[in-house]
């Protein structure tokens, strides 16, 4: 990973109350040197690694559980991909489904805050032969 | 540890391993090294000679350039992972030729290495999502 360019993507879980608008505003209060573009999802903040991972580890204090975030190739306003400059932004459609995921998520981080266990699920039974047979023969 | 995670561009993963204190693999990486170090017109759409080697490594000559080309950015992702999680019947990562022998490619890669591994069922409901939270955290906790 570069150390130079780091550009991170922030998105907001639809179970949140938190707005794209508040959360840029937040990160320009954190007063790092960061360029924060607000987006419909939440936001891109773009700044050298170390700058980066601080203000994550800020946002994550904040809302740890409503901001998902991940790294993006491009920067922030890249002709090739910013739709401003009538860029292709191939990825959308991915990140629109992600979006939908992460209120389920938000809520499984929360419950396992809470103490929720993983439970693995009941393996598959082989058919009773007898069982098997009725199905036969209703059909 | 450097975990992979398949689909290899996935919010959702990238955010669940750097949340459990890992280094997580995506593609993400692997496009920006070329857009920031390479004159390539628009990566990963296109790809330079180096990139059509590296792909043959993984894959063969027959096959489609588009698995090869892919694989040029996730084989060396893969080599370099101490484990990897993989999360199954994800909605948006389908496809007839290119993509989907990409995304078998992968978990062909993956287990050959036999590096450890999680594979998940993509959750459907909150229930689901609480175990594949749960499952994820304890299996990373469990790698240090």
């Amino acid at each position: 990973m570069s150390e130079e360019r780091e550009t991170r993507l922030y998105m907001i879980s639809p179970r949140s109350m938190l707005t794209p608008d508040q959360l840029v505003r937040m990160v320009h209060a954190f007063g790092d040197k960061a360029l924060v573009k607000e987006t419909c999802y939440g936001c891109l903040v773009e700044a050298p690694r170390k700058e980066n991972l601080a203000i994550l580890a800020k946002v994550r204090e904040e809302y740890p559980n409503e901001v998902f975030s991940k790294i993006r190739a491009y920067r922030c306003s890249d002709p090739r991909r910013c739709r401003a400059q009538h860029g292709t932004r191939p990825g959308f459609a991915q990140l629109e489904e992600e979006w939908a995921l992460l209120s389920k998520i938000q809520y499984g981080l929360e419950q396992v805050e809470k103490g929720a266990k993983f439970k693995p699920g009941e393996d598959r039974k082989r058919l009773d032969v007898n069982a098997f047979k009725k199905i036969c023969e209703v059909q | 540890m450097k975990i992979f995670i398949d689909p290899p561009n996935s919010l959702v993963l990238f955010d669940l391993v750097e949340r459990f204190g890992h280094e997580p693999l995506s593609t993400m990486a692997a496009i920006q090294e070329r857009v920031d170090n390479l004159e390539v017109d628009m990566p990963p759409m296109n790809v330079t000679l180096d990139d059509v080697v590296k792909g043959l490594k993984y894959a063969g000559i027959e096959v489609p350039s588009g698995v090869r080309g892919r694989l040029a950015l996730w084989g060396p992702l893969i080599e370099a992972a101490d484990a990897a999680i993989v999360m199954e019947d994800c909605p948006y990562s389908f496809g007839c030729v290119g993509c989907e022998r990409s995304n078998l490619m992968i978990k062909y890669l993956v287990h050959r290495r036999g590096i450890p591994t999680l594979t998940v069922k993509y959750p459907e409901t909150d229930e689901d999502a609480v175990n594949f939270v749960a499952q994820a955290k304890e299996w990373m906790e469990g790698l240090k």
